[in-house]
């Protein structure tokens, strides 16, 4: 955001054609600003990504584990923290391979998501379907939007 | 080779895929799945991550030695408000050429856990043909 002040009549030129340079620049910023921002989005950098999403009474997270055995999925909730931790492990039936492509990645992974309200942890159901996992937290009462009726 | 244990997954973003002008009927982006391709004795493999992908929307399709992998998903349930999104859904598509030593009578496919198994045989060595001499 730029603020543009005042200025009275008679102010010197020089410091306007500073300011109008200082604009000028703070433009440029904010627009490189905003193309990084479009372009990563909400980006990490920690396996897996994860999406969350939220309606009146629940969070939904969702996180493309795709060749993850769910048996090695961990998944636990502590206040308002979610982490999930597992492995991925690639291997192909028979020894004597020769790769022609690598691009799927092994290894472990740990991953903390805070949420933006208290969920009650005790409630919170966890499914693996086709590679994606998807967690349902239901919020604690105190986080809930209450409808509050309007009497005339 | 690398060990399991320690080595941390590095993140990898989804590759939107060039379409070339083409575009989809629906209005879903479409994303080159991660693979893994290797070669045994008994032919080629091809493995690749296809994340919310079932057998019914998948389709594996070889055609002028073009081996073309398809996958739809299904539409994510709408959510009225959306607080985080690292990563964008939507449909698989990629093709790989391949050599005309497999026997495309014999490629079997599987999906399991998002993670789907092409397995491309050999075609049978040809047979040594005898020739009989005949002796006049």
């Amino acid at each position: 955001m730029t603020i543009f002040r005042w200025r009275g009549p008679g102010f010197p030129g020089s410091i306007l054609e500073l300011e109008r340079m200082r604009n000028y620049m703070e433009n440029v910023y904010s627009t490189l600003a905003n193309g990084v921002n479009n372009f990563r989005r909400n980006y990490t950098g920690v396996f897996p990504l994860v999406n969350l999403a939220e309606d009146d009474d629940n969070l939904y997270l969702t996180a493309e584990l795709p060749g993850i055995d769910p048996q090695s999925l961990d998944l636990s909730v502590k206040n308002d923290t979610v982490t999930l931790k597992g492995a991925k492990k690639v291997e192909p039936e028979v020894k004597e391979v020769n790769y022609h492509r690598r691009e799927r990645d092994i290894g472990v992974f740990r991953r903390s998501v805070s949420l933006p309200v208290k969920v009650q942890a005790e409630a919170v159901e966890a499914k693996f379907k086709n590679g994606i996992l998807s967690v349902t937290l239901p919020k604690v009462a105190e986080a809930k939007a209450h409808q509050i009726s309007i009497t005339t | 080779m690398t060990d399991t244990n320690s080595r941390e997954i590095n993140v990898k973003e989804k590759q939107p895929l060039d379409t070339g002008g083409i575009e989809n009927t629906r209005d879903e982006a479409r994303f080159s799945p991660e693979v893994d391709i290797y070669e045994s004795e008994d032919g080629l493999t091809v493995i690749a991550d296809m994340p919310g992908v079932t057998a019914e929307g998948l389709s594996v399709d070889l055609k002028d030695n073009i081996l073309t992998i398809q996958g739809t998903v299904q539409p994510q349930e709408r959510r009225p408000k959306i607080l985080l999104k690292e990563y964008e859904t939507g449909d698989y598509f990629r093709q790989f050429s391949l050599s005309e030593l497999i026997d495309q009578e014999k490629i079997t496919a599987s999906i399991k856990d998002g993670v789907l198994s092409v397995k491309l045989p050999n075609k049978a060595p040809a047979q040594p043909r005898k020739i009989s001499v005949v002796t006049e």
